[in-house]
C-alpha cells in the first residue's frame, strides 16, 4: 500500500506546482455558488417549495452536489490511458512493479485530496458571503453512509474511466464510448437537475445503475433526504465495483497483447 | 550464468492498410485489409549476466522490438523467451523488480516536480529500505555530479542532465539488467561521453548486465564488448565488436604536413587525395594499402602525420548494406 500511498501523494504535489492553478480554482467556485443563488432565487421568488425542497435545501443540495461532481475527475484517466496506448508511453507504467489500476486510482486520489481541501476551504468562504443556510443531515449514520457512497462513487468512476481506456487496445478509438459515458452520467448522477423532478418510473430504473449512487444519492443523504435508500445504495454500487473489476480482469488479460507500444 | 535465453523469437505486427482518397476510407470503414509485418523473425540469443551488449540496426530493423520482449511490454507472436527465468509479458512484479529501461524519448520522470519527488517514489515503489536508498542515491548522486540539481524541478534540466536524471531513477533499485533505447539521442558530445563513463562504469563496478539500442555507432564501440547487428528482423552478426569494426573498417584517412612546399606525390592505386595544398596533403586509402602510402610520405619528411580511422556513419552504413556476416 506504501506505493499506492506515495503516488498520490507525488500528484497531490504536482497539483501544487501550478500557483496560479492553485488561486484560480479556489477564485473559480464562488461561480458555482453565485450561479445556484442566482438561478434558484429567481425559481423560488414566487414559490417557497419545489419538488419538498426549500431554498436553501436545494441550494445545499446543489452546492454538494456541484461540489462531488467536480471532484470526480476520473474522465482524464481514460483519456491519458487511451492516448498512451495509443502513442506508445503506456510502456512507462508497464515496466512498473505495481498494479496499473492501482495507480491510476491513487493518482486519482491524489487530484482529488487537491481539490478537496482547496476548493472545499474556498467554497465554505463562499458559502458564508452569501449567507446560504446549509442544511445537512443530523443522523451521524446517514453521514456516513453518504461518505462511504461517495468514496464508492468515486472508485467505480475511476474503475469505469479505466475500463473504458483499456478498451483503446481492441477498438484504437474510444471517444463514442467516452461520449455516451459522460452523457448517462450526466443525466443519471442529477448533476445537472435533481432527479426528484424526473418521473418516478424513470428514477427506478436509473436506481439499478451506478450513476445514481456517484453523485445524486450521497448528496440527498448529506442533505438528510432519502436515508431509506442508504443501504440499499451502498448494495448495488459495491455489487457493480465487484462485477466491473472482474470485467476489467478479463479484458486486460485478453487484450493486453494487442498492446504494440509503437511510437518510439 | 545465461541471464536472457530466446529461441526463435518472433514478432510480426498487423496493421490496417487503407486505400487512397475517399473511396479507400469508405472501402475500410465496410471491410478492414490488414497486412502483416515480421518485426523480428526467428532469433536466437543468449546473454551471460554482466555482458555489455550492442544493439545495432537501421530505423525499423527490430532491435526495439526486441528490447520491448525482452521486457515484456509487448508478446512476442512465436518462439520461446526466457529473462532470468521468467517469460516477460506474464509482467510479474518479482521480474520487473530486477531490470530497469531507460528510453531515451519516454521519460519516467515528473516534469513539473523535482527529480527527488521521483526517486523518492521510486523508492517505495520498489520497496527499498531507507539504508539502501540512501546508499545508492548518494552513489549515482555523486558519480553523477548531480547533487545541486536533485531539487530543481525536472522541466527546467537541460536533456543531459535530464538523462543522468533518468538513468539514476532507472538504476536506484539495483536491477540485474538495464535495457537502453537509445540513451544519448540529442545530447552533445560532452554529454554523451559522460554517459557512456557512468554506462562503463555501472556495468564493471556492479556487474549490471547492460543492453544498449543505439543508432551512435561511438556508443557502440566505446562500450560493448560484444555487438548484435539486427536487420530486417534478423540477426546479421552477433560477436566482437572490435572484430566488427575491424572488418568494415575499411579504409585510413592520412593528413600531412611539410615544412616546404611538395608537389605532387606518387600515390599508390586506389588512393583519392581530399585536399591538396603546397604544405598539406589529406589521402584517403584502403586500410592495406596505408602502409605502404607511409613509406612514401616519409621520404617528402613531413613535419606532422595523422592517420585517421574510417568515420564510424560509414561504418555503420557498409554493415547494413552488405548484410550477412556470420558469428565471429
Amino acid at each position: 500500500m506504501r506505493k499506492y500511498r506515495e503516488v498520490m501523494r507525488v500528484y497531490l504535489k504536482a497539483q501544487l506546482a501550478w500557483r496560479a492553478d492553485v488561486a484560480f480554482s479556489m477564485l473559480f467556485t464562488v461561480s458555482k455558488v453565485l450561479f445556484a443563488w442566482l438561478l434558484w432565487g429567481m425559481v423560488f421568488r414566487e414559490r417557497d417549495t419545489v419538488a419538498d425542497f426549500t431554498f436553501h435545501g436545494m441550494l445545499s443540495y446543489y452546492i454538494v452536489s456541484s461540489f462531488l461532481h467536480q471532484l470526480e475527475m476520473s474522465r482524464g484517466i481514460s483519456g491519458e490511458i487511451s492516448a498512451r496506448i495509443r502513442n506508445g508511453t503506456l510502456s512507462n507504467y508497464l515496466v512498473l512493479p505495481v498494479n496499473m489500476e492501482g495507480y491510476f486510482a491513487a493518482m486519482e486520489a491524489g487530484v482529488v485530496l487537491f481539490y478537496l481541501f482547496f476548493d472545499l476551504s474556498a467554497a465554505v468562504v463562499w458559502v458564508f458571503v452569501f449567507r446560504i443556510q446549509l442544511t445537512f443531515t443530523h443522523s451521524a449514520g446517514l453521514f456516513i453512509c453518504a461518505m462511504v457512497m461517495a468514496l464508492m462513487g468515486l472508485f467505480f468512476m475511476v474503475q469505469l474511466n479505466y475500463f473504458l481506456g483499456i478498451l483503446t487496445l481492441k477498438y484504437e478509438e474510444i471517444s463514442t464510448f467516452l461520449m455516451i459515458k459522460d452523457n448517462l452520467a450526466a443525466l443519471v448522477t442529477g448533476s445537472l437537475v435533481p432527479l426528484a423532478l424526473f418521473p418516478e418510473a424513470l428514477v427506478a430504473g436509473m436506481r439499478l445503475l451506478p450513476f445514481y449512487y456517484v453523485t445524486y444519492l450521497p448528496s440527498m443523504l448529506f442533505t438528510g433526504r432519502c436515508g431509506d435508500e442508504a443501504v440499499r445504495g451502498l448494495v448495488i454500487l459495491g455489487a457493480w465495483c465487484v462485477l466491473l473489476q472482474g470485467v476489467i480482469r478479463v479484458t486486460w488479460r485478453k487484450y493486453r497483447i494487442k498492446y504494440d507500444g509503437v511510437g518510439t | 550464468m545465461k541471464i536472457i535465453e530466446t529461441r526463435k523469437l518472433s514478432k510480426t505486427y498487423r496493421r490496417v492498410v487503407r486505400g487512397e482518397g475517399l473511396r479507400g476510407s469508405i472501402r475500410s470503414l465496410v471491410k478492414r485489409q490488414y497486412e502483416s509485418r515480421e518485426a523480428v523473425k526467428n532469433l536466437d540469443l543468449t546473454v551471460e549476466e554482466g555482458e555489455f551488449i550492442g544493439l545495432i540496426g537501421p530505423n525499423g530493423a527490430g532491435k526495439t522490438t526486441l528490447a520491448k520482449m525482452l521486457t515484456g511490454i509487448i508478446a512476442p507472436t512465436g518462439g520461446e523467451i526466457s529473462v532470468m527465468g521468467y517469460y516477460p509479458n506474464d509482467l510479474e512484479n518479482e521480474f520487473k523488480r530486477q531490470y530497469a529501461i531507460v528510453m531515451g524519448q519516454k521519460s519516467q520522470l515528473f516534469f513539473e516536480l523535482t527529480t527527488n519527488d521521483t526517486l523518492g517514489l521510486f523508492r517505495e515503489i520498489y520497496g527499498l529500505s531507507e539504508r539502501e536508498f540512501r546508499e545508492t542515491k548518494a552513489y549515482f548522486t555523486e558519480l553523477f555530479g548531480v547533487e545541486k540539481l536533485l531539487d530543481v524541478q525536472v522541466r527546467t534540466l537541460s536533456l543531459g542532465e535530464r538523462m543522468k536524471m533518468e538513468l539514476m531513477a532507472a538504476l536506484l533499485h539495483n536491477p540485474r539488467i538495464l535495457f537502453l533505447d537509445e540513451p544519448t539521442i540529442g545530447l552533445d558530445a560532452v554529454a554523451s561521453r559522460q554517459i557512456r563513463k557512468f554506462l562503463w562504469e555501472i556495468n564493471r563496478k556492479k556487474g549490471t548486465t547492460i543492453l544498449l539500442t543505439s543508432h551512435y555507432m561511438e556508443d557502440i564501440r566505446a562500450l560493448c564488448d560484444r555487438s548484435i547487428v539486427i536487420n530486417h528482423g534478423t540477426k546479421i552478426y552477433d560477436g566482437s565488436t572490435e572484430a566488427l569494426f575491424e572488418k568494415y573498417q575499411k579504409e585510413r584517412q592520412i593528413s600531412v604536413s611539410f615544412r616546404q612546399p611538395v608537389g605532387e606525390i606518387v600515390l599508390p592505386e586506389g588512393a583519392a587525395v581530399r585536399e591538396e595544398s603546397p604544405y598539406k596533403k589529406v589521402i584517403r586509402i584502403r586500410k592495406e594499402q596505408s602502409g605502404e602510402l607511409l613509406q612514401r610520405l616519409m621520404e617528402y619528411h613531413p613535419s606532422d602525420l595523422t592517420v585517421e580511422e574510417d568515420e564510424i556513419g560509414r561504418v555503420a552504413e557498409r554493415i547494413y548494406a552488405e548484410g550477412v556476416l556470420g558469428q565471429e
